[in-house]
């Protein structure tokens, strides 16, 4: 029972995940085409947004670890 | 995986000397940087003076983009510090691991969330704080009744939830890669095939801990600058 809750948790936190990511990083990579000189400050807005938006599957990552070794 | 906390107790409280010993190393490690690149202060910097000079930089820069100088310029030091320290704190625990009778002794005191959860609420007690002492109470009290009055309860959720995913953003991050590298650390240490098996992957793992440390490191900082920023500054 305890694996299939952390499968569970990991694979929710992983499609939340990879959904948020791409929308940021693909909007990012047109902003830098539209507007090479604006890439430096699109690069580092990229990666703050990129910390914000793994927070909540991060803990859903760590929720899956308590439940697979403690 | 089969190491837990060293967890001893003080006049019945129970704590743990783990993160006390990481914490200590983490000061000293800090304060010898900061010692060091300070030795021979010159007007044109040279040697090791660059890199303070290119973390004030830095520090200015994120200062710089949430709020002017003349209100921002009292927190250089501290976000200074804060960057520093959190950034020590998160490589600590890449090179080893030290596990003595079944109890973790080496790691990150920032992989514990009591560690990460004190820093966010000491940061945006902060806030607070010098949100009262900048507006003055009635000023700081008007202000969670703006821009709308019935945003109070959200203002107040605000704040407990900017804390919450401070602190637990900071100490996911670090134990998910924590946990993943005593895995590797498993497979590597089981016998020949796991050993070859395990070099590269825990190669390129040891290099993306050391870039999402460096950048969590960033983010609080940003974040804690933020809200402060939020608090402080007078045009909404």
């Amino acid at each position: 029972m305890d694996l299939l809750a952390a499968a569970i948790a990991i694979g929710l936190s992983a499609f939340g995940a990879g959904i948020g990511n791409g929308l940021i990083v693909s909007r990012t990579v047109e902003g830098m085409a539209r507007q090479p000189e604006a890439s430096g400050l699109l690069r580092t807005t990229m990666f703050i947004g990129i910390a914000f938006v793994e927070a909540i599957p991060i803990m859903g990552v760590v929720v899956a670890f308590i439940m697979l070794f403690l | 995986m089969n190491h837990e906390a060293p967890v001893r107790y003080f006049l019945g409280m129970p704590y743990n000397p783990s993160n006390i010993l990481m914490i200590t190393v983490t000061c000293v490690i800090v304060f010898v940087i900061a010692v060091l690149c300070t030795r021979r202060l010159q007007m044109k910097p040279t040697g090791l003076q660059n890199f303070l000079e290119w973390v004030m930089d830095f520090v200015r820069g994120l200062i710089n983009s949430s709020m002017d100088w003349k209100t921002g310029g009292r927190f250089h030091l501290l976000a200074m510090t804060l960057i520093m320290y959190i950034f020590v704190a998160n490589m600590l625990g890449l090179p080893m691991a030290i596990v003595v009778d079944h109890e973790l002794w080496w790691k990150s005191p920032t992989a514990d969330p009591i560690i990460t959860m004190t820093l966010a609420v000491t940061m945006v007690a902060l806030t607070h704080y010098y949100a009262i002492k900048l507006k003055g109470v009635k000023e700081y009290g008007k202000d969670f009744f703006r821009p709308v009055g019935f945003m109070f309860p959200l203002k107040i959720v605000e704040e407990f939830s900017n804390t919450l995913t401070l602190g637990l953003r900071l100490y996911g991050n670090i134990f998910a890669g924590e946990v993943l590298l005593s895995l590797l650390v498993t497979l590597g240490t089981s016998g020949i095939l796991g050993g070859i098996f395990a070099v590269v992957p825990m190669i390129v793992w040891q290099a993306f801990s050391v870039f999402v440390g460096a950048i969590q490191a960033f983010v609080f900082t940003l974040l804690t600058l933020v809200y402060m920023a939020h608090k402080v500054s007078h045009d909404h």
